[in-house]
């Protein structure tokens, strides 16, 4: 699965891009000015998907998370956090010995994955060893085989194709099911937003109507 | 031996993908603004997105017949994702509703 060439420029562009993004979305004072970096990592994140040959997930990605989620962040910060900013000197971080606290085990959390993905990652490579000549003879191969698209210069793969062959073949109950919280998660966003006046007038019929 | 850094492979994703976990949880841990707080959610959940891709793209070049497995559940953990991040901000509008704030330590009625 190495990378090479461009792709390896990219990804380091992209991943510590993501990262940086990540890190000032935790740290900006403004909550737009989070809300935007998140942005920007999901974007990265999905760059990164492409790198990985999953551009179905990356459109999804884009579409759905950064189109339909980072929207809704947005409308629900305006509003309900336009009055935090015109003040500007509330603090953003917990007291300082929690914020300490959640650093030294954040530190701990670093030290310990960083450990396991070494030891597992290295223990994978010994258990399954094809020379990477075979690896990328075989990736060619198969990069080879998509059809060229409409002007030549790449090749259309068959990522989408095979997510939606699975997704309607073998994953076909969890996708209703989602389909299932999705309509649950809509009845129960429109209950919960409702302002008083809409809830004590929920029996009211129009006399014409009823009886 | 390939230059490891001219040549990322599998545990390059998974590193990333870990600073952005832990990144996520620093946020959840430590800032107040209860809005931020579910944006570093979301972080976290993308964190784990990365690592599926990354694994999927991994046992596809080992040839596994399970390759496809890590983009589904991708695909769920993007709805479960856009489901959570509706209900918890329509909590939040409730709460800002009924309190007027949006600060995770004044909403302490329930403590002793």
């Amino acid at each position: 699965m190495t990378l090479s060439g461009y792709e390896a420029l990219f990804f380091w562009i992209f991943g510590l891009a993501a990262i940086f993004a990540g890190l000032l979305t935790v740290m900006a004072r403004n909550a737009v000015h989070s809300a935007l970096f998140l942005i920007s990592s999901l974007v990265s994140v999905a760059a990164l998907f492409i790198l990985s040959r999953a551009e179905f997930i990356a459109g999804v990605q884009i579409l759905v998370y950064v189109g339909g989620v980072m929207v809704l962040f947005l409308f629900v910060i305006m509003l309900v956090n336009v009055g935090a900013e015109e003040r500007g000197s509330e603090e953003i971080f917990n007291n300082q010995r929690q914020v300490a606290a959640s650093l030294i085990f954040c530190l701990l959390l670093v030290g310990g994955m960083l450990y396991a993905i070494n030891t597992g990652f290295n223990g994978m490579k010994a258990r399954n060893s094809t020379p990477p000549a075979v690896v990328e003879a075989q990736e060619a191969s198969r990069d080879q085989a998509h059809g060229a698209s409409a002007t030549g210069s790449s090749r259309i793969t068959k990522d989408t194709e095979s997510v939606g062959g699975s997704l309607y073949r073998y994953a076909s109950l969890p996708f209703e099911i989602a389909s299932v919280l999705l309509l649950v998660a809509i009845i129960g966003s429109v209950m919960l937003a409702r302002t008083l006046k809409q809830e004590a007038s929920v029996d009211d019929v129009d006399p014409g109507i009823a009886d | 031996m390939k230059n490891a850094a001219a040549n990322p492979d599998l545990s390059k994703f998974l590193v990333i993908g870990a600073l952005l976990f832990i990144i996520g949880v620093a946020g959840v841990l430590t800032r107040r603004n209860i809005i931020v707080i579910f944006m570093s959610i979301e972080l976290i959940l993308n964190a784990a997105n990365l690592n599926f891709i990354a694994f999927s793209r991994y046992l596809s070049t080992t040839g596994s017949a399970n390759a496809l497995a890590g983009q589904i559940f991708t695909v769920f953990v993007i709805v479960v994702a856009a489901a959570e991040a509706a209900i918890g901000l329509g909590i939040v509008i409730a709460l800002y509703r009924n309190k007027e704030t949006i600060w995770v330590d004044e909403i302490d009625l329930l403590k002793w």
